[in-house]
């Protein structure tokens, strides 16, 4: 009976999360006046002519890439120098961790809305737009304030003990930071590294903003680029919602396995 | 060790951006006597490859400038934002931009556009319909030339109306009874249906009310807006939904699209739209090829039918490097043989009166031939620098009107005083 | 030993930092402080007249409620499903994997499409949603229902937010913890409550303090929705402030908005580090 009412909450949570995304696909297998039609909720005859104009009308898989390479590089950077500031903050001896930790917070407490003027201008001066570099400077600066508050509770979670008696054991500093300290928060590298990657994937305002050519568009402007000057190509736009989360979410998959066994071994080691 | 890990992290770091700068940088352009100009626009619609034959044919035909295209999307108010950030932060990226016609006067008064006087002295704006000329003057000087315009229809089911022996209304009255009539006999049809989002799109809608009942915003600078005619009108608006039911509820969140879904799967017998909705209503497939049509937006009993002005224009950036290479284009853009080209491939209409006696495009779009009158009697939204605060201050009453939060007269005169208040700050 | 190297491990984060988000600030600040009306060719210093303005202003107090509203609702469902959904998949079962997976796809949805794709669902004449209700609601029409359907959609996009960090905040709790508490007989929810809760707080605090920066800053979601309307009942202070820059060009008054977002926040944020920090502690 308990088993029963979990997989029956299970279904519940899946069908939640996943519904609207389900309802986006099979949108996107129909054409024309159907779109709008309920019932029948199924298409009568589905097609991938969706899928084919997205390809074919945008250049779409360019897009796919930037987007990817902005999205990896603003990770990996904003894991590195953060959990570089994290593991200061959590297991070093600084002063004022309170007031860095607010100093942290402070650029993001402003709306993105308030912030695009001056900070184009900055990318101006730099001579960096239509770069991806601008997005990934600007990105991981917007992605800093998560990852080190995230990762400075997971270090601190780790028993002191644990950090000096590798210090004692003759590691340098650093060493017992990537050798003790990193594994033993993996699941907390690894939620954050998935939170940074789909914000840097999604984001919207700044692309918009800093990009102009197609060299560095990234998706949410492809996508925003679909509608002409009255008509909204809908059907195009849910296959292209479907396209772009697909691989993000095999991602996420092929990761946690990733993860989940890295856990294991740090678990049997330890 | 802790140095040379630390060290190579670092090296990485510095090694991808690097890298990553070298994909992106441009190639420096090859020096010669050619002049580069950005054009900068929102998304065409339909097939980009027309719009890329006319810029070669520029070309061709102006050897000494290139034209880099740039798209933006074609949401007004992101266009907006794009241009507002980079004009005020004095971009020279584009030299050439499309603004929707209600942002000249705004953007002329910020100093970010240049004068056109150049390509349309006073003889030649005789040749473009009159709406669209007036609303790109500001304090006697031209800031942008007419490419493409756009006026409020009404499109109707004509297969309905003949089935019940009705000709499409010449007043709003007369709208209101073929609807009542029509949904009395077929039951589950909507009977108007219009665009009430708060947005833009809202204001558009009531001031055809207001002006085909001889109301207006503003008249020689002076607010006019809290007056018996537009009490008159918005109460009109308010029941469509409420008193005579024609209009649904959900027009209250419509937009453009929304409630051409519902026309176009033969839901609704009238609908107030712009024209770009007929050719997909005559597309293969569609549910009501074949039965449709559009006439002028109807008026109050001894009144003109009063469609507002929509369209996009062309000007040259305050800050651009080539500003004569850049006038070239858009007397070019703006030609009769360009917006020809425009409006048989991608269906912009054009903004030159004769074009709609060229043999061609009648022939071609019989459609957009019929649309002369409309065009003809647009009128602008109010041609101010700060049209777009009216716009701000107005949408919500609006709003507050067809969803029963306000009565017409309490959001004329809120409205009134809002708009007052925008007055007296300029010195 | 010398705090040298401690620096170091700090610096490059803190140089970013530094480099990218100073002069923003600075410069939103600045303007907040200036009556600057582009077309109307004015700019001048005024102090803070223009946040006296903003102390009369009814459209400000407006978006104010409204954003207050959404927060408050928004973050505290998300928070309560969040937990919820973490403590369900924190058991071993077969599909594990893969649960994880689909919870996260509502949050890997751009905001732009998502929000649009809502709009879709929520129409009253072709949305899915009073289809399968076999209702006739007019969501982001009417007054009443407007504002909590944005919420709703928010809460639906960024549970997994707060489902993902949850979970890794479960995963390193010891196992051993529950075991005994087992053996001493301790009902589930005696667990939870007394031991799962308590070692949760810090990754708690972090969610919260997160979702309710956004939450009080959401814009695209709402705009996209409903434009604010009807009647301003779901103008958001970020949608309004956008209004007065973007639209209107009054980017004096505009940033003062900002800056209040700004400080409303911190003040949050304060709150929330005092509140659960004594509970730590």
């Amino acid at each position: 009976m308990r088993r029963f009412t979990f997989y029956i909450l299970l279904f519940v949570v899946a069908f939640y999360c996943l519904g609207p995304l389900l309802w986006q696909f099979i949108t996107s297998l129909k054409l024309g006046a159907e779109l709008t039609r309920l019932p029948p909720i199924l298409p009568d005859a589905p097609t991938v002519e969706n899928y084919i104009s997205i390809f074919k009308a945008y250049p779409f898989l360019r897009v796919i890439i930037n987007s990817f390479v902005v999205a990896v590089s603003t990770t990996v950077l904003s894991l590195v120098l953060g959990s570089l500031a994290a593991f200061a903050l959590a297991k070093l001896d600084v002063g004022r961790k309170g007031l860095i930790l607010a100093f942290v917070l402070s650029a993001s407490m402003f709306p993105p809305i308030a912030t695009v003027s001056p900070l184009y201008i900055i990318i101006t001066a730099l001579e960096l737009r239509n770069t991806l570099t601008a997005l990934i400077i600007t990105y991981t600066t917007f992605s800093l304030p998560l990852t080190i508050w995230v990762l400075t509770s997971f270090f601190r979670k780790i028993p002191n003990e644990i950090y000096l008696a590798a210090r004692v054991d003759g590691c340098t500093v650093f060493q017992s930071f990537y050798k003790i300290i990193l594994p033993l928060s993996a699941p907390g590298l690894f939620a954050t590294a998935i939170l940074v990657f789909i914000f840097s994937w999604n984001e919207f305002l700044f692309a918009l903003t800093f990009t102009a050519t197609i060299k560095s568009r990234t998706i949410p402007v492809e996508i925003a680029l679909f509608p002409g000057i009255h008509e909204v190509p809908w059907g195009d736009i849910a296959a292209a919602s479907v396209v772009v989360t697909i691989p993000l979410i095999i991602l996420v998959f092929a990761l946690q396995r990733r993860i989940i066994e890295g856990l294991t071994v740090g678990a049997v080691k330890g | 060790m802790i140095r040379s890990k630390g060290a190579q992290i670092l090296y990485l770091f510095l090694f991808s951006i690097l890298v990553l700068q070298g994909c992106n940088r441009e190639t420096p352009p090859v020096e010669n006597d050619q002049v580069t100009i950005v054009f900068k626009h929102g998304k065409l619609a339909g097939d980009p490859e027309a719009f890329e034959t006319l810029i070669e044919k520029f070309e061709e035909r102006n050897p000494d400038i290139k034209v880099k295209g740039e798209v933006l999307p074609s949401l007004s108010d992101e266009q907006h934002q794009f241009y507002v950030i980079n004009l005020e932060g004095k971009s020279s990226d584009f030299d050439v931009f499309a603004m929707d016609v209600i942002w000249v006067p705004e953007f002329a008064r910020a100093g970010w556009l240049r004068d056109v006087s150049n390509i349309l002295p006073t003889d030649k704006r005789a040749a473009f319909f009159k709406a669209p000329i007036e609303a790109a003057v500001f304090q006697g000087k031209i800031y942008a030339a007419p490419w493409y315009i756009d006026a409020g229809v009404l499109y109707y089911r004509k297969d309905l109306l003949e089935k019940y022996g009705f000709t499409p209304p010449g007043t709003w009255e007369d709208l209101v009874y073929i609807a009542s009539e029509i949904t009395r006999r077929e039951p589950g049809l909507y009977g108007f249906i219009w665009q009430g989002k708060q947005y833009e799109g809202l204001v558009c809608n009531a001031l055809e009310y207001m002006h085909s009942h001889g109301g207006d915003i503003l008249k020689d600078g002076r607010i006019v807006f809290d007056s018996i005619d537009n009490r008159q009108a918005l109460e009109f608006m308010e029941d469509l939904i409420y008193k005579y039911r024609v209009t649904p509820e959900l027009v209250t969140t419509a937009v453009e699209e929304t409630t051409r879904h519902i026309f176009g799967t033969g839901k609704a017998i009238f609908m107030r739209n712009w024209p770009y909705a007929w050719n997909i209503f005559e597309r293969d497939g569609s549910i009501v090829k074949g039965k449709v049509g559009v006439s002028l937006l109807p008026s109050f009993p001894g009144y003109q039918s009063s469609p507002t002005l929509g369209g996009w224009h062309l000007g040259i950036n305050k800050y651009s490097d080539h500003p004569k290479e850049a006038e070239r284009f858009i007397e070019f853009m703006t030609s009769y043989e360009a917006q020809k080209t425009l409006s048989l491939t991608v269906g912009y209409k054009p903004t030159r009166r004769k074009l709609y006696r060229d043999s061609d495009l009648i022939r071609a779009q019989p459609f957009t031939a019929k649309l002369y009158d409309a065009f003809e009697q647009a009128i602008p939204r109010p041609i101010t620098p700060y049209y777009m605060m009216i716009s701000q201050i107005l949408q919500p009453e609006f709003s507050a009107i067809i969803s029963r939060i306000r009565k017409p007269q309490e959001a004329l005169e809120s409205g009134s005083k809002q708009i007052e208040f925008i007055l007296q700050l300029e010195d | 030993m010398s705090r040298r190297p401690h620096v170091l491990f700090l610096a490059p984060a803190m140089a970013v930092l530094a480099a990218v988000t100073i002069y923003p600030i600075i410069y939103v600040l600045w303007l907040s402080l200036h009556r600057r009306l582009l077309i109307f060719n004015i700019s001048k210093f005024t102090g803070l007249d223009n946040y006296g303005f903003l102390l009369r202003d009814d459209r400000f107090w407006n978006a104010f409620y409204n954003t207050a509203y959404f927060t408050v609702l928004s973050v505290s469902l998300e928070l309560v499903l969040g937990i919820a959904i973490a403590v369900l998949l924190d058991r071993a079962f077969k599909g594990k994997g893969t649960m994880r997976s689909i919870v996260l796809i509502p949050w890997a949805i751009p905001t732009v499409v998502s929000a649009k794709m809502w709009e879709w669902m929520y129409n009253s004449d072709f949305g899915i949603l009073n289809y399968l209700l076999g209702a006739n609601i007019n969501w982001l029409g009417s007054p009443i229902w407007a504002i909590n359907a944005a919420v709703f959609m928010d809460v639906w996009k960024t549970t997994p937010f707060v489902a993902l960090l949850v979970m890794a905040g479960l995963e390193i709790i010891p196992r051993d913890l529950y075991n005994s508490a087992k053996v001493d007989g301790a009902s589930r929810w005696y667990i939870f409550t007394r031991i799962t809760l308590p070692l949760l707080k810090p990754v708690i605090l972090i969610v919260l303090i997160f979702r309710t920066l956004d939450a009080f800053r959401v814009f695209d979601a709402i705009y996209v929705l409903t434009g604010g309307g009807p009647a301003n009942t779901t103008e958001t202070l970020s949608i309004y402030a956008y209004n007065m820059l973007f639209q209107t060009l009054q980017f004096g008054y505009g940033s003062t908005i900002s800056v209040t977002v700004f400080f409303c926040v911190g003040i949050i944020t304060i709150l929330y580090v005092r509140l659960l920090r004594r509970e730590i502690e």
